[in-house]
């Protein structure tokens, strides 16, 4: 390995900072990131975390001079998964993701990075979502559930974003989802063609125009559909629509789907019943009558951006203790604002990390160990992150969305 | 050793939605990202190898609109010297010897002992720039190249043949090799060299520069649409298990498996 220079590089500190990282010099060099970054709990990967406002204070990131040691470098800033760990517990309000963030900015504009995160950035402006569908098939997972395209006069649009539109797995989130949202008489629509990709993961993965487009597509969408209250099921929507989109012209409310089912639970228009046995969960056949009156033991994992950057931690819980016959499991040290990520974030989903470097293998790990059947999430990335780690770990648990849950006790 | 590097900025055609725009003849690209050609990435890349390994300069040329700017100051920002972008202002339609004719009338001013080209352009799939310009040049080339290896005077390539063979030649130079993709692993470029690039020049040259008022155009495209669907063509459709067993058949009733 080359030894890294530390000698300062103002000129590149100003186009950093320019770039967006401009809390560096509030940092103190502590080292509590560190201590909740999740690459810290893997055995693989030294990441570490508290030199990043420093390394930006001297211009010294992706900067040595040899391929070797440049590549390491440019796939450390790719690291990181925006999950804000670390912004919850510095004392300086340091953003160390935002500061990783603008250095991507730089990268993107001059084609430096990731070549496995460049068709994405290609798709969502060619097509608008990052699996390269056309259009015309997004609304395809509403085929058989008759649901209307959004007219001014409806409550809501539901926004289900890209993944739940057509990945087959994640379609079964949108279709339960709208069962949910029809049981309880609630007046919606869906956008259909017009819905494009929100843009959250690839502005945080540096490529800020095409979020920019993305966004704008979005903001005239609903503008001119009359839209004024959207659900979302991702929180990677529901993040940028809530605290990024009004900044760049949007006006209109907008909701995690677990608020909304949370409300319709108060309100009593959703009546969950108890929940029989799951059939995938392959509980074996005998004694089947004392077996139907366990509770089936769901953990609940926070997602990133729901729980720690928008404070949405009760109502996914509140929706799962009103399904009767469920009892309600956490990860003992690893909840609420200290959960693990999924590693999908910022453009991590799409990073592929090698077996050893993957914090999914360690969140599901975390679940098996509190005895749960169902480790139940709120965001489809979780979902996809945590399938995959137990499908390559073998492990006997069944990955839920609360959608997905809730449909099944009514 | 002073080493032009040709490239080219293409559409990102692989994984997108295409669709012929109106005339028929070309595909609409608004809603297309654009990148440096792949094999031209990996020639760029060879040629900054060859530069760290033996010294002299790497000047990079493109034919294009100003927009190819992006993609010459990403092959500043990973190590080449200078650039030079030929404006494409009046040539109208180019096919691959036209393309071939301006960089021949804008390369025999330079000094050089070695061009690298990519192999072929992802965009239109013709392989012809780089051997037409080495003839037009009159000088050896090798094309599909995977190895480059400098000696004083000469050069030993290998490169891929036909049926997994491959073809060691000793080449005089100045040669031309088009680069095949997979002979080396492109590089990042690091910011620092990044914020140099931004300040670097690019000369642009045009038609007069180049002494060169009406490139020579040998095809011209009649139209272009998606191919029609093969009649042995089968569509298989139900579930994943349904469509895996009857794929399975298949595969065993033509010997596949």
């Amino acid at each position: 390995m080359m030894e890294t220079s530390t000698t300062p590089i103002w000129e590149l500190r100003d186009i950093i900072i320019e770039a967006g990282a401009t809390d560096i010099y509030k940092c103190y060099q502590c080292g509590k990131c560190a201590s909740v970054c999740p690459w810290y709990q893997t055995e693989a990967v030294n990441f570490p975390t508290y030199k990043f406002p420093l390394a930006a204070q001297l211009g010294r990131i992706a900067s040595s001079e040899g391929k070797e040691e440049l590549a390491r470098e440019v796939e450390e800033v790719y690291r990181c998964v925006g999950c804000e760990a670390c912004v919850e517990q510095c004392p300086q309000g340091v953003n160390i993701p935002n500061t990783l963030r603008a250095v991507r900015r730089i990268l993107v504009d001059y084609g430096s990075y990731p070549d496995t995160l460049k068709p994405v950035v290609s798709k969502i402006h060619n097509v608008g979502n990052p699996l390269g569908e056309p259009g015309e098939k997004r609304r395809d997972w509403a085929k058989d559930l008759a649901i209307p395209l959004f007219q001014p006069g409806m409550e809501y649009l539901y926004f289900p974003g890209c993944f739940p539109a057509y990945d087959p797995r994640l379609r079964k989130v949108a279709t339960s989802t709208a069962k949910v949202l029809k049981k309880a008489g609630v007046s919606f629509g869906i956008l259909g063609e017009k819905e494009w990709c929100c843009g959250e993961a690839i502005r945080r993965a540096g490529a800020e125009k095409i979020f920019q487009e993305a966004a704008q597509s979005n903001i005239s969408a609903f503008r001119n559909a009359g839209v004024k209250k959207v659900v979302v099921t991702s929180p990677h929507c529901y993040t940028t629509f809530k605290n990024e989109y009004p900044l760049l012209g949007a006006d209109f409310e907008v909701f995690h789907i677990t608020q909304l089912f949370y409300q319709l639970i108060e309100e009593g228009k959703l009546k969950p019943h108890q929940l029989s046995q799951l059939p995938e969960l392959g509980e074996p056949n005998d004694s089947k009558s004392q077996r139907a009156k366990d509770p089936i033991k769901v953990v609940y994992h926070d997602p990133c951006t729901l729980g720690r950057q928008n404070g949405i931690y009760e109502e996914p819980r509140g929706v799962l203790k009103n399904i009767p016959g469920l009892e309600l499991l956490e990860i003992g040290d690893f909840s609420h604002q200290f959960a693990l990520c999924c590693g999908g974030g910022s453009g991590g989903l799409w990073l592929d990390w090698p077996k050893g470097e993957r914090m999914a293998d360690i969140r599901v790990q975390q679940a098996i160990e509190t005895g749960a059947k169902v480790l139940a999430v709120a965001c489809p990335y979780c979902l996809q992150m945590f399938e995959d780690s137990v499908k390559t770990m073998n492990l006997g648990l069944k990955v839920m969305d609360i959608a997905e849950l809730l449909a099944e006790s009514l | 050793m002073d080493i032009v590097v040709c490239i080219k900025r293409v559409p990102e055609t692989a994984e997108a939605e295409i669709k012929v725009d109106s005339s028929g003849k070309d595909i609409l690209k608004e809603r297309l990202t654009f990148d440096i050609n792949e094999s031209d990435n990996y020639a760029l890349e060879e040629a900054i190898l060859l530069k760290e390994k033996r010294g002299g300069t790497v000047t990079l040329i493109s034919v294009g609109p100003p927009e190819c700017e992006d993609t010459i100051r990403m092959g500043l920002a990973k190590g080449a010297d200078q650039a030079i972008r030929v404006s494409n202002e009046g040539f109208g339609e180019l096919d691959g010897f036209a393309t071939a004719e301006i960089l021949k009338n804008t390369i025999q001013d330079l000094s050089y002992d070695l061009i690298l080209t990519g192999c072929m352009a992802t965009d239109d799939g013709y392989s012809q720039v780089g051997p037409t310009l080495a003839e037009l040049l009159g000088i050896p080339h090798a094309v599909l190249v995977t190895k480059v290896d400098l000696q004083d005077g000469n050069a030993r390539v290998e490169r891929e043949l036909e049926g997994g063979l491959l073809e060691a030649l000793e080449i005089k130079l100045p040669a031309l090799f088009a680069i095949q993709t997979g002979i080396n692993e492109p590089r990042y470029a690091s910011l620092i060299a990044i914020r140099r690039a931004a300040a670097k020049e690019i000369k642009v040259l045009n038609a007069q520069a180049i002494g060169l008022e009406r490139p020579t155009l040998r095809t011209r495209v009649e139209n272009l649409f998606p191919p029609p669907v093969g009649k042995r063509a089968e569509i298989l459709k139900g579930g994943a298990e349904e469509t895996s067993k009857r794929l399975a058949q298949i595969y065993k009733s033509k010997g596949i498996i």
